[in-house]
């Protein structure tokens, strides 16, 4: 299986981009996003999916701890 | 003029005799103005020159001297970490067998990479043929060849690197090779790659080190850019590069 050429590449971060303004819209609301979803996930390998869902989490994370800080999960008892 | 000079320089001052200083409360008002003994009003400004000159001078040959030695200590760095000594033997993507000595006598930016990337070495090596853009519009400087080496040999053989860097700087070379001569290239410059899990179809991604590397017509590795380095700030520093190079192994 080669390599996406450019314009491959360039199809996929296009419908990424598209998914991920959806969500952005929708707050992460996924069933809304549906057709740009499956539509994202023809136009890229599926590692390519698998390797952009985690970068969205990880960003996600990332706005999540720059905007309401880290809490560190509180343990019950002691003090 | 008192005001303009540095601390030091007027703890000095106080140390001359009081009367070569000026009359504090009455400014410079000539001879006929301050005590009897005073010196004259072009005489102290001289004095004052003076100083202020020599206390100019060894200020500036401090920094310079320390900015000399803070050059040589990078120069004794990188000669002990020698990175990328030892050669390579590898293949070009027009299949044309490619060592590290070919490259001798040019400024090389480098990039280990692979085709099935999916969105971080496109950028980098997006990045990398803008600063050679950058580089090639000034007429004076050495051209710069950029090169992409594949971490990811089991797929990447001539055929995909040559479909792969096509799409860059028409410069840009791209090098393959078997597993073993990839895997000696990788370490000879430090450089982390780990394929990761495949899916159905075999295809998989390969976790590796995101660095742009900058050699010197040595061979030896000069300066790193990560990703954060703009295709300007990279140009800017290997201009730098260029202009003050020595060659680091005598």
């Amino acid at each position: 299986m080669s390599a996406p050429t450019m314009e491959e590449r360039k199809a996929c971060w296009a419908a990424r981009d598209e998914f991920w303004r959806c969500l952005d819209t929708h707050t992460e609301d996924a069933p809304r996003c549906e057709k740009l979803r499956r539509s994202f996930e023809s136009l890229c390998p599926q590692q390519w999916v698998k390797y952009f869902d985690k970068r969205r989490d990880f960003l996600k994370y990332k706005e999540k701890l720059e905007t309401e800080g880290f809490h560190p999960a509180e343990t019950d008892g002691k003090s | 003029a008192l005001a303009l000079l540095p601390a030091r320089c007027l703890r000095r001052l106080s140390l001359l005799p009081p009367r070569l200083l000026p009359a504090p409360s009455r400014g410079l008002s000539g001879p006929r103005g301050g005590p009897p003994s005073a010196l004259p009003l072009g005489r102290r400004v001289a004095v004052v020159a003076a100083v202020g000159g020599a206390a100019g001078g060894a200020w500036l040959y401090l920094r310079a001297r320390k900015e000399r030695e803070r050059r040589e200590r990078r120069r004794r760095e990188l000669r002990a970490l020698a990175l990328g000594q030892g050669d390579f033997q590898l293949v070009d993507h027009r299949g044309r067998p490619r060592c590290k000595a070919d490259f001798r006598g040019q400024w090389v930016l480098l990039y280990f990479g692979f085709t099935h990337c999916p969105d971080v070495c496109p950028d980098e090596l997006e990045k990398l043929s803008r600063a050679v853009e950058l580089l090639d519009r000034d007429a004076a400087l050495p051209r710069v060849q950029p090169l992409f080496i594949t971490v990811d040999p089991e797929r990447d053989d001539v055929a995909a690197v040559g479909r792969y860097v096509r799409d860059f700087h028409p410069r840009l070379l791209g090098l393959t090779g078997s597993p073993e001569q990839v895997r000696a290239v990788s370490s000879a410059y430090r450089v982390y790659a780990s394929a990761g899990p495949k899916d159905e179809d075999g295809d998989y991604i390969v976790d590796h080190t995101i660095i742009i590397y900058l050699l010197g017509p040595d061979g030896l590795f000069l300066d790193y850019y990560n990703r954060s380095k703009t295709a300007d700030k990279i140009a800017e520093s290997v201009r730098r590069h260029m202009e003050s190079y020595e060659p680091l192994l005598d």
